[in-house]
């Protein structure tokens, strides 16, 4: 530990390699034909997928009747599973906008796959909203909004914000990602000798040649796109706080929603990134580009979140037994001792104790430790939105209506299903494009910048 | 790289001007103060508490600024994280600023009374909670945390000014690393204690997060004001540059929008849901005057240090970040008085020279203990390993 | 080669220093179209070829602020005036509940609007026959060489010169860059007839297959399963059920909603006793009992309640309503009268609900009161 050198800063690509290395590394798994250890791990995916598929299929034919829907637990899997993954959308936003606006260079190495990962996250998360009515292709008569009747939307409507809170979210993720790609593609594209390959990377790069005259206004439209997206990341994670926030439920109506859930996307985002960029780095031998140093920075910013989020819990606990509110404090005992206390703990253990192992440093930099905990982190972030949704609902103001909410084989088929979508296409990604963004990289590497400041 | 750059720091000693100005702040405010509790204690309680948390924002706050330095590793604050520590030290303030406050607890706060308390059924249930020894003990107990953490954190960076030794920076992390857990609950619960309590009916989950929003917005603008005073007369060390501005410009621009972001939050949700048990808190905001005073606070607390703080360049100029500096320190006080007078005053606002008391106490008290600090200490970290670094610091 | 066009002369640099400084002395010799290229953002290079500061932060403000504007419009036009509705008792316009939709709205309207700007209207985006592209140099310069060019039509533009110029910074490789004729000379024809031809065909199979969709194949199987939902119909037989009815009786002892049997029949004075009006009297079922008083009960009793109405002499007289004992009976005996009918008078119960006769007595204890003023009603 005393052999920390604070007077020379700690270099983001290990062992200064030459930039064309570096090129070539990145772009190898795009030029070479997919190996076994690639098709066993797609193959996999792929069977999640039929998972899906078939859930699906049931769905659709038979309704939803087939998921453990009832009253009173009308919203089940499906709002938790949304909420799940919009929240794993999170980090790459966090990664690709926040990091840059605090100028971390750290996050240059991940930024590419973690806004990857947003874009897939949110894909996942937007089909629960679709599915949930259980006639899929019916949603085509809201757009263009069908007004015969000259009614219109409801504005003041959490949904309604949710939908236009998603699609903005999605968007503006996607341009941010394609903004990033354009001077990889045009690496791509100097690169390629393939006439087909050629003519796809031209078309994307849009004829972008490294232009300084460019890269001036680039960098300010970075700068402008991830000033944006922060807010943006706030506001996407607190409007979906808002579905339940604005409601009347003890346990749902609490002013902390909006920072905690935020809190808590992040957290659980982090956790996702960490678990599929270790497997990426090894497979891939970007040891030296993702190094240990970020994956131990990602674990403090665990750390945080996941203290953040048991921030808020203790304060929802302590404030519904300060409130004198005799159902505000049921609620949260029957959360914790009640029919669904395995939940309860479940999440307190993952979500609030497993990343407090981060405190230490042995910890936060071995590999196979931190995998866990992220995984433990991902279990309990998902049963974080199972808790709140679940118990709120089935134990509410009238108990002659509570019941136990069970899923059913369908919900647990869609929900391992949607896993299935989501690393499908993470695989295809990894090798369909660069999984780190070159330009980006390039410019951290040790040397790489002017050795001195004349300004 | 780093070799290139030189550490150019001569220490200088302040104008005797600095002195008399914060002394005569500081008598003039105590004055106003006394004279205050002669005329109308009650009033002059409320305004106690308003000063107390709006002191606690700026010396916790800074603390708080110190310790994330040292956490995250940041190293464009180094050069001038001395002021941030020189502002700790009026946690030694604090006690003194306190003491009016538990002498006039029975003015501000109603579960204080126990016949209040044992008449209503929900203060009682609340009793374990809010009571007076428990409240002594917390607050007392926050005011040990506080000043034990300053002493470590202050003590290992000014004794690093002579030893160079970098253990010295391990030291603290390891202390602000403790300390940052510590400081989410002080913060929470002193907000609670002192700012929710004073309508002890009212809860809100999202309270802590208020204050706190509005805590680091105070800390950060006294900050600025302090950094770009002193180093427009040259007593911080040479190479600070518009890249070191823009960077505190930035983070209060951050956080003006993170508050606006918790206020509206907490306002949207008790709006939305209508629950009488929580409207009356913003219905009471929302009478006589104080609707102009509300509506005021959006526009002072975040459209104003928006727009001001919004382009690059304003964030650059340290003429025009040192008025929006000032201006958010004034945001943070009006902000306060919108929790705290409200209680006081149910049908209209109400300012004159009670109101001035704390302010000028606070700010004379800040500025002796920065004079009096100068002559002992060095106005920069220079054993710090990270200042050169810092000096460096480029966007 | 000397048919070509020259676009410029090219110099490569091996080390970021090395084209800070290349740029800065091309800026000093007062050459202003020049370009560098760099593989990624170069620190400083801004200052370096005297650039002035990006003007696309503008352009984000000011869309962003329309888009913020004409979210509040349309929401306000649609929710306040168009078709205004009550939504959770919240106003028309309800500003707070829209503010994360001007939000949302303002940021989308912002990101798309600078990016595309950046592309299309900055740079002139796309441009795959840019003189560069195809070079060698770009191919450098993309990987990690770092090049600077100086445009042949700059006005101090001199091939010696540049060379020397590049020669003494220390340039490791110099090419001039030329136009490529065939891309020079290619037009694009827009309104080929070719080319129209498609637009044209796309366009019909496009609308061709909307509408399909939407008007038949929603409609077929297995897309029309909403319409053909399996369940009971009433008068239907049923398979489930021994008897084979689809309908079934309720279970024995069930009594409709707010509809209590009348459990007094030949007792009026028990009911009398027992019965109590549970309707209060207000103004709306004043008005009730009015209106049913004065359709089922004045032909007989008169509006007034006497007794001498419009049908007097052509049927038994009534007794007057303001009598001793009418006015002494308890409002349970007067239901009592209602629902079973006395002497002459038939029973008004299939006439009059529950509610509605409790309304009409209230309206009979007006007529009552009214008839019967006391000193201290005239206060």
């Amino acid at each position: 530990m005393s052999a920390v050198d604070y007077s020379h800063e700690i270099s983001v690509v290990e062992g200064k390699p030459a930039l064309r290395e570096l090129d070539d590394l990145i772009i190898k798994p795009l030029e070479t034909k997919p190996n076994k250890n690639f098709l066993i791990a797609l193959s996999i995916t792929l069977g999640m997928l039929g998972f899906f598929v078939i859930g699906l299929g049931l769905t659709f034919y038979y309704g939803i009747g087939m998921w453990g829907n009832n009253n009173p637990v009308g919203w089940a899997f499906d709002i938790v599973n949304f909420v799940f993954w919009v929240g794993i959308g999170h980090a790459g936003t966090l990664i690709s906008a926040i990091l840059f606006l605090f100028r971390q260079k750290w996050r240059t190495g991940i930024a590419r796959f973690a806004e990857g990962m947003t874009i897939f996250a949110v894909m996942t998360a937007a089909l629960f909203p679709l599915i949930h009515i259980g006639r899929f292709w019916l949603p085509l008569y809201l757009m263009p909004y069908p007004n015969q009747h000259s009614l219109w939307v409801n504005f003041t409507s959490p949904l309604l914000w949710d939908v236009f809170a998603v699609s903005t979210y999605f968007t503006v993720s996607l341009i941010f990602w394609y903004v990033g790609l354009i001077p990889d593609f045009a690496i791509l594209r100097e690169k390629t000798e393939n006439k087909i390959k050629k003519t796809i990377y031209s078309i994307f790069s849009l004829g972008w040649r490294f232009s300084n005259r460019h890269w001036q206004h680039y960098e300010m439209v970075y700068l402008i796109l991830a000033g944006f997206a922060t807010p943006l990341v706030l506001s996407v994670h607190t409007i979906v706080s808002f579905d339940f926030a604005v409601s009347i439920l003890p346990g749902w109506h609490t002013t902390i929603f909006p920072p905690y859930f935020v809190a808590g996307a992040v957290f659980s985002g982090f956790a996702m990134v960490q678990n599929v960029l270790i497997i990426v780095r090894k497979i891939f031998h970007y040891e030296h580009i993702i190094t240990l140093d970020t994956l131990e920075k990602m674990n403090k910013i665990m750390l945080l979140t996941g203290s953040l989020v048991g921030y808020a819990y203790g304060m929802e606990f302590f404030i519904a037994w300060y409130s004198g509110n005799p159902i505000e404090q049921f609620t949260f005992i029957n959360r914790a001792f009640g029919p669904y206390a395995w939940a309860y703990w479940i999440m307190l253990t993952c979500n609030v104790v497993s990343p407090q192992l981060f405190w230490f440093k042995k910890i936060r930099r071995s590999i196979p430790i931190m995998f866990i905990v992220a995984v433990f982190v991902n279990v309990g972030m998902w049963f974080e939105r199972f808790v709140i949704v679940v118990t709120s609902l089935a134990n509410d103001f009238l108990p002659s209506s509570w019941a136990y909410y069970k899923p059913t084989y369908v919900d647990f088929m869609i929900l391992i299903g949607s896993f299935g979508f989501f690393f499908t296409f993470i695989l295809l990604f990894t090798k369909a494009l660069p999984v780190v963004s070159m330009a980006e990289v390039k410019a951290v590497v040790d040397g790489a910048q002017p050795s001195h400041h004349d300004h | 790289m780093s070799s290139e750059t030189k550490i150019e720091y001569q220490k200088k000693e302040f104008s005797p001007k600095v002195k008399s100005v914060g002394l005569a702040l500081l008598i003039f405010g105590i004055v106003l103060v006394i004279a205050g509790y002669f005329v109308s204690p009650a009033r002059m309680t409320f305004n106690n508490i308003i000063g107390f948390t709006f002191l606690i924002s700026i010396v916790i706050g800074s603390l708080f600024f110190v310790s994330i330095e040292y956490l995250a590793g940041a190293v464009w604050s180094t050069p001038f994280r001395r002021i941030a520590e020189f502002l700790t030290y009026g946690v030694y303030v604090l006690p003194f600023i306190l003491i009016p406050i538990l002498l006039n607890l029975h003015d501000v706060f109603h579960w204080t009374h126990p016949e209040v308390v044992n008449s209503d059924k929900i203060l009682k249930e609340k009793a374990p909670y809010l009571n007076v020894n428990f409240f002594l003990i917390r607050i007392l107990g926050f005011l040990l945390i506080w000043i034990l953490f300053q002493r470590f954190i202050t003590k290992n960076s000014e004794k690093q000014d002579f030893s160079k030794e970098q253990s010295l920076t391990t030291k603290n992390i390891k202390i602000s690393a403790i300390f940052i857990p510590l400081f989410a609950i002080t913060i929470t619960f002193t907000a609670i204690d002192f700012l929710m309590s004073l309508e002890p009916h009212w809860f809100s989950t999202i309270f802590g997060v208020y204050y706190f929003s509005g805590t680091i917005l105070a800390s950060l603008a006294t900050i600025t004001i302090a950094v770009i005073y002193l180093n427009e007369h040259g007593y911080l060390v040479k190479g600070l540059s518009s890249d070191h501005y823009y960077s505190l410009g930035a983070l209060m621009f951050a956080f003006t929008n993170f508050w606006a972001y918790i206020a509206f939050s907490q306002f949207l949700l008790i709006w939305y849901a209508n629950l009488p048990e929580e409207t009356f808190w913003f219905l009471q905001r929302w009478e006589g005057s104080w609707i102009a005073y509300s509506i005021g606070l959006i526009i002072i607390r975040f459209v104003i240090p928006y727009f001001g703080l919004l382009t690059q360049p304003s964030k650059m100029d340290p003429k025009r970040l040192k008025i929006m500096s000032i201006w958010i320190l004034f945001a943070h006080f009006y902000d306060l008085y919108f929790l705290v007078m409200p209680n006081y005053s149910r049908s209209g606002v109400v300012f004159s020279w009670f109101e001035l008391g704390f302010p000028m106490l606070i700010i004379g008290a800040l500025i002796l203990i920065f004079n009096e600090l100068s002559k002992r200490k060095n106005l920069v970290a220079i054993g710090d390993p990270k200042l050169k670094r810092g000096i460096d610091f480029r966007l | 080669m000397s048919d070509k066009i020259l676009y410029g002369y090219s110099a490569i640099f091996d080390k970021p220093d090395d084209i800070i400084k290349a740029a800065k002395t091309v800026a000093e010799h007062g050459y202003k179209k020049y370009d560098v290229n760099t593989p990624y953002p170069i620190h400083g290079m801004n200052n370096a070829m005297k650039l002035k500061p990006s003007k696309l932060g503008y352009i984000s403000l000011i869309v962003g602020l329309s888009g913020a504007l004409a979210a509040i419009l349309t929401m306000w036009w649609m929710s306040a005036v168009d078709y205004p509705i009550v939504y959770g008792g919240k106003p028309f316009f309800s500003f707070p509940a829209y503010i994360p939709v001007v939000f949302e709205v303002t940021v989308l309207s912002a990101s798309i609007a600078t990016v595309l700007a950046m592309l299309f209207i900055f740079f002139k985006f796309p441009n795959n026959s840019h003189p560069l592209q195809g070079t060698e140099y770009l191919k450098k310069v993309s990987s990690d060489k770092y090049g600077i060019i100086i445009l042949a039509d700059d006005e101090k533009y001199n091939e010696n010169e540049v060379k020397n110029l590049f020669q003494s910074l220390n340039a490791s490789e110099l090419e001039p860059i030329y136009w490529d004729n065939d891309e020079i000379n290619h037009k694009h024809k827009i309104f080929e007839p070719k080319f129209i031809l498609f637009l044209v065909v796309v366009a019909i199979l496009n609308s061709g297959a909307v509408y399909f969709v939407y008007n038949k194949l929603l409609f077929m199987v297995p897309f029309n399963w909403m319409m053909e939902q399996e369940r009971q119909n009433v008068q239907q037989k049923s398979l489930i059920f021994s008897d084979g009815f689809g309908m079934r009786t309720p279970v024995e002892g069930t009594i409709a909603r707010g509809h209590l049997p009348y459990q007094f029949y030949g007792k009026p004075d028990l009911a009398g006793e027992k019965l109590i009006n549970p309707i209060p009297v207000s103004k709306s079922s004043l008005k009730l009992g009015q209106e049913k008083y004065d359709t089922y009960c004045s032909p007989c009793h008169d509006y007034h309640g006497t007794g001498q109405s419009r049908l007097n002499g052509q049927f038994p007289n009534p007794p007057s309503l303001h009598s001793e004992k009418l006015r002494s009976w308890s409002d349970g005996r007067i239901f009592a009268v209602i629902t079973e009918g006395q002497n002459v008078m038939p029973s008004y119960s299939t006439q009059l609900t529950e509610d509605e006769r409790w309304a009409v007595i209230n309206y009979i204890r007006v007529l009552q009161r009214a008839m019967n003023a006391k000193e201290s009603d005239i206060k």
